[in-house]
């Protein structure tokens, strides 16, 4: 009896560890409210760094606020070129670009020189690029 | 000894029962290890696709974006045989960039201000007004190549991609598709940046530098950027306007360190074509027009 009682006693942590490195279980029910509290959690989470995002302005691009603001370097070119060209690629970046602007963009793309006119647009300039 | 065995019984199934409730949750402890090592799977997936360089169709989309926005806000200058020209003259300087894996375009925007910029993917701007104030082919070569260094030197690309990597914890790289709000986000804190901010110093600097190497090896003389800068410093001077001197380091240092590698690299040949002549044929139209 006492034999068997140790067997158990040593069994218990083998069968635990077995049970523990063999693989995962296909989707199980009781994994379902652990999976609802880790997404509540997540979702926390998200919104905490969302707020903390906010207060800091927000990536490299941060500087997109100070344009509409007052910032030191919104001062300071203010100062240096007048305020007439302050902020303009913050106007710029507003701009909507209509089908057609678009379609300006893609004629731009669309745009090549054959590479016959590029050699003869270096030999008529006299040009020795670097081959 | 029936009351042995009895004892005996109960004692077994006591144990057997431990063993079984202990297997229980042991399984319900390992199925929610696995569901957590999952979810930080996904997580260290998504931020190491964050963290990867952007691929260059992804770079044109944004470079694309700005480029839209540039030519709603400018409208491009409407003159064909100009657009040929400085696409033959971009070119010629664009072939000796180390970036061969995007296709540079060039384009004239309709506007007063003395400019040039360019954006991620292969987008190159030039204004009228720093058209008119080129005076010759090697001054138009020196600034199409300094923009074309920006590009292969990933300068703005490389404030883009930390960006990106910044953003994923929002979730918001996740819309990195064309006309996404988060394409537009950043193509408009890239105008911002390039325009209203400025790159920084050392970014504009390796342009020079870049831009210098590509003129020489594509057959212009070295200086033009040079000559080009010195005159944009006098027209700002004169009331002109210019993101370039508000928003770049201080000619006389950009010069100073171009003259440096000009001398150290023995590039001063005097008898390189400037091609003023044929550069005053193919502008006449526009400084007529400015006239």
């Amino acid at each position: 009896m006492k034999f068997a009682s140790r067997i158990l006693t040593l069994a218990f942590p083998c069968v635990l560890l077995g049970t523990l490195a063999t693989p995962p279980l296909p989707a199980q029910d009781t994994s379902q409210p652990n999976q609802t509290q880790q997404d509540q959690s997540q979702q926390g989470q998200e919104k905490a760094d969302k707020d903390k995002k906010k207060k800091k302005g927000g990536g490299f691009f941060g500087g997109l606020k100070a344009i509409s603001g007052s910032s030191s370097e919104q001062q300071e070119a203010t100062r240096t070129a007048g305020s007439k060209t302050v902020g303009e690629g913050a106007q710029i970046g507003d701009a909507q670009p209509t089908a057609a602007d678009r379609q300006a963009v893609s004629a731009m793309e669309s745009y090549s020189v054959a590479a016959p006119e590029i050699k003869k647009f270096q030999d008529d300039g006299k040009l020795k690029p670097k081959q | 000894m029936k009351k042995q065995m009895l004892r005996a019984g109960w004692f077994w199934g006591v144990r057997i029962l431990a063993v079984l409730a202990l297997l229980g949750t042991a399984r319900g402890a390992r199925a929610q290890f696995g569901n957590i090592l999952k979810k930080a799977t996904e997580k260290a997936q998504t931020v190491q696709k964050a963290m990867a360089p952007m691929t260059v169709q992804e770079e044109r989309d944004v470079g694309r974006e700005v480029a839209a926005k540039a030519v709603a806000f400018f409208h491009l200058y409407k003159d064909d045989a100009l657009t040929r020209y400085v696409n033959l003259v971009g070119h010629t300087v664009a072939a000796q960039s180390e970036r061969q894996d995007i296709t540079y375009h060039f384009a004239v925007l309709d506007s007063d201000n003395i400019n040039a910029f360019s954006a991620p993917g292969g987008y190159v701007f030039i204004t009228r007004a720093a058209l008119a104030l080129c005076e010759d082919e090697s001054e138009l070569a020196g600034v199409l190549a300094h923009e074309v260094g920006h590009i292969a030197g990933k300068h703005v690309l490389k404030i883009v991609e930390r960006d990106k990597a910044l953003r994923t914890g929002m979730g918001e790289a996740k819309a990195y598709t064309p006309g996404s709000a988060y394409v537009q986000k950043m193509s408009k804190g890239i105008l911002v940046k390039i325009i209203d901010q400025g790159l920084a110093p050392g970014d504009e600097f390796d342009a020079d530098q870049r831009g210098i190497k590509y003129a020489h090896a594509a057959g212009y003389p070295a200086d033009g950027l040079a000559r080009f800068l010195t005159k944009l410093d006098q027209a700002t001077e004169q009331g002109g306007q210019s993101f370039w001197t508000r928003t770049h380091p201080p000619v006389a240092d950009r010069n100073a360190r171009v003259g440096q590698t000009i001398s150290a690299q023995h590039w001063e040949d005097t008898d390189r074509p400037k091609l003023a002549d044929r550069f005053a044929i193919e502008t006449k139209a526009l400084k007529e027009k400015k006239a």
